[in-house]
């Protein structure tokens, strides 16, 4: 899968995305613009459902896109980013429950876990290429998810963090207030994404590129592919997490569903619905899915095969992901005005 | 300048579609002015592995809806029940529980969701303040901690404490009697496996403390070959196993061993055998298995509790299950409560649940209680018996005594810290 749609991904870059520079002020702008917009939401429409909607794909995009940057990015299909999700939600659960730091803290020292963690599974599994890099991180999301079950002193097992994650105001955010909730999760979304594109643009976002299309040139030119991977392996696992403690918030808990292979298969899932050869695919895919799911959950109890049909049509109608298919679209259509106006 | 038609996608199609999209993210709040019903939301699971529980969940709340919109509603509201499925994922409960509140405005939760699921909607029912009754979940912190207390949550589901406190007393009584000294226990390996084999080999060793547990085994949940598990207990050689598996795990596990004939060398302890879910489906029924009941139409041994098992099997065409009674009762609660109250509104529910009595035909004396302190269900029927290889599978129950189940889930309570 990787492959093909690393060559599709290699045509539209020709077509349009090569000649972009990084433009960090640029991005800043359009982020703060974003920001205002989702901040306003709340004062143009009551509906808490809209709310509940955007933090959850503040959660699940900020997993999606982290995973996009080693799925697309780097060529490398983790099978196990959902274990940095669980890892953010325990950790920052555990962190407020039993300890009663601020918020902040907590936050800093649960992303300090997961680096560390990261750095110790990224360690192992980056030497391995494709399969077996896939079937490794598997490996250690399954240890995880065990560990979380089987250590029910510290984890609650099978019943996840139970009582609530209690939240003590700090710079007057009050996280229980919903609302304060939302600003913040839309703020973590929009640094976030901000953050995850200022890597994908830079140098080192190139570098990735490059390792994805050909490893033995890039270390032929003097890269250290290994420790190119291990650094971007580290960086997702460190959004993947802040989109883990999102979750936390919203449910008030984690739970060893958070930390399970079916949460890594939604994050592949939802690559594949968005596209993965654009900065933005699994953000739109992550959207996508959303409402795919809350609206086929809602009809009908047999949503597995609703979503099944979906993928399949993804997967070998379309053989690319939406965002894939708009910007084809987009680069079709300018061509062909470019020939009408010359 | 003319233009023609190009292919992929128009202007207009392109329009459609943002147009479906905002239908499908608006209609949901229109449904909110209507008054006149009262909307239940239950979020459960509906598919999966669990599918069974979901559904019996949700039959046995339609058998009962149906009687109480005939006899007027809740206080002159008819009930709408808002049914969803959570697929079993606990941050799918919690989305769920929310919507069903928020956006289609039910004003009550039946939260039908079991072990993870039931905490994650407890937190929900925590942040709105809405009248959440637990149906399913039996784990015994969601209402003995107080920790978790909040005065808009309830539990009318059996509670694990009680049924260890039971079946210990149950295997002692038997094992006195017989001489078992040897024991093996055989539990799913996971929170409520090993809560429950623990609870229920502490109260076994209170009544009889000459017993000695011999061999454990821990097969992983939906683990779908035992044989290893078999053949270890056959070879620890005990006089007695106690296993808590259920559902397709029980079922496999006993399919299984009686291929090894696992059942003529020892006295088997199977706490959820009880079950029409479990009783149906073993393909020959050993005769002698010890089991706890769950839902079973012969116990209690009323008119009404077997008229109430069958008009379930006549309209679902199939028994129901230890979920169809427990989400059951928590309907006729409700009824109750809110004829006390002369209220539709779950505050006064609330407040007319606590300590009320109701005649159930599920309880142990015919009527089932809501404890105020926890606010969780006591009194209903509770007892072990062994099954026969047909209908009524088990014949006579011999039932729990509530006056010492009460007094020593006091002391357990304590011993946890919990009081």
């Amino acid at each position: 899968m990787t492959e093909l749609q690393a060559e599709q991904a290699s045509k539209v870059l020709d077509n349009s995305v090569t000649q972009a520079k990084p433009r960090p002020n640029r991005d800043a702008l359009i982020a703060l613009a974003v920001f205002v917009v989702l901040a306003l939401l709340p004062m143009l429409t009551s509906s808490k459902f809209l709310l509940d909607f955007v933090i959850r794909c503040a959660a699940y995009g900020l997993f999606a896109t982290s995973l996009n940057l080693l799925v697309g990015y780097t060529g490398l299909t983790s099978f196990g980013h959902g274990m940095f999700f669980g890892l953010g939600a325990y950790g920052f659960g555990l962190m407020m429950q039993k300890t009663g730091v601020a918020v902040p803290v907590a936050f800093v020292a649960t992303l300090a876990i997961t680096f560390v963690v990261a750095l110790v599974i990224g360690a192992i599994c980056v030497r391995l290429k494709e399969i077996y890099f896939a079937f490794v991180t598997l490996a250690f999301q399954m240890l995880i998810h065990s560990t979380i079950l089987s250590w029910v002193s510290l984890t609650g097992g099978d019943q996840g963090l139970r009582g609530g994650i209690p939240r003590p105001p700090f710079l007057g955010i009050d996280l229980s207030n919903h609302l304060h909730l939302y600003i913040v999760s839309c703020a973590l979304l929009v640094i976030g994404l901000f953050l995850m594109h200022q890597i994908a643009q830079s140098p080192f976002g190139y570098t990735l590129r490059m390792i994805r299309d050909n490893a033995t040139r890039a270390s032929f030119i003097g890269i250290d592919v290994w420790r190119a991977k291990l650094t971007i392996f580290v960086l997702a696992a460190l959004f993947a997490s802040t989109g883990g403690i999102i979750m936390a918030l919203f449910v008030s808990g984690a739970y060893p569903e958070f930390a399970y292979w079916t949460i890594s298969g939604e994050g592949i899932f939802i690559n594949m619905l968005g596209g993965v050869t654009t900065f933005l695919g699994p953000m739109v895919g992550t959207a996508l899915f959303l409402i795919l799911n809350d609206t086929v959950t809602r009809v009908t109890e047999y949503h597995g095969i609703v979503l099944g049909i979906v993928i399949l049509f993804f997967a070998i109608g379309l053989r690319k992901g939406l965002m894939d298919f708009v910007i084809e679209w987009y680069v079709q259509r300018r061509e062909r005005s470019g020939e009408r106006a010359s | 300048m003319t233009r023609t038609r190009k292919p992929g996608i128009s202007r207009r199609s392109t329009l459609a579609l943002m147009g479906a999209g905002a239908v499908t993210f608006a209609t949901p709040w229109v449904a909110r002015a209507q008054a006149k019903t009262i909307k239940v939301g239950m979020p459960t699971i509906l598919s999966g592995r669990v599918a069974q529980l979901g559904t019996s969940s949700r039959n046995g709340v339609m058998l009962e809806v149906e009687k109480v919109n005939a006899a007027g509603g809740l206080a002159g509201r008819q009930i709408e029940m808002v049914i969803r499925d959570s697929k079993g994922q606990p941050q799918e409960a919690a989305r769920v529980a929310r919507e069903l509140v928020n956006t289609d405005g039910c004003e009550l939760l039946i939260d039908a969701e079991a072990s993870s699921g039931a905490f994650a909607v407890h937190e929900v029912a925590r942040d709105l303040g809405v009248l959440c009754i637990h149906t399913n979940s039996e784990t015994s912190a969601l209402t003995a901690d107080p920790k978790q207390h909040i005065p808009n949550a309830f539990r009318t589901a059996r509670q694990g404490v009680h049924d260890s406190i039971v079946g210990g007393s149950y295997a002692a009584a038997i094992s006195k009697a017989k001489g078992l000294k040897k024991w093996a226990t055989c539990a799913p390996d996971y929170a409520y496996g090993r809560d429950t084999t623990g609870e229920f080999t502490l109260y076994l060793k209170r009544f009889a403390p000459d017993v000695e547990i011999i061999s454990e085994s821990w097969p992983k949940l939906f683990q779908p070959d035992y044989t290893e598990v078999v053949t270890k207990i056959l070879q620890a050689k005990p006089q007695a196993l106690y296993s808590c598996l259920w559902g397709g795990d029980l079922t496999s596990y006993i399919d299984q061993a009686n291929i090894y004939a696992l059942f003529t060398q020892m006295e088997v302890f199977a706490v959820n055998m009880a079950d029409y879910t479990a009783l149906t489906v073993v393909k020959n029924l050993p005769k002698g298995i010890h089991s706890g009941n769950r839902y079973i139409k012969t116990y209690p041994a009323t008119a009404e509790n077997a008229a109430w098992g069958d008009a379930y099997k006549a309209k679902y065409n199939e028994y129901p299950t230890n979920w169809s009674w427990e989400n059951a009762t928590a309907i006729m609660l409700l009824a109750e409560a809110s004829k006390k109250a002369n209220s539709a509104d779950g505050k006064k529910i609330a407040e007319a649940l606590r300590g009320l009595k109701i005649k159930s035909p599920f309880g142990a004396d015919g009527t089932v209680t809501m404890r105020a302190e926890d606010q969780t269900l006591i009194g209903y029927a509770i007892g072990w018996g062994t099954t026969i290889p047909q209908e009524p599978y088990v014949p006579e129950v011999k039932p729990g005594d509530w006056k010492t189940i009460l007094e020593l889930e006091a002391e357990w309570k304590k011993s946890k810290g919990y009081t």
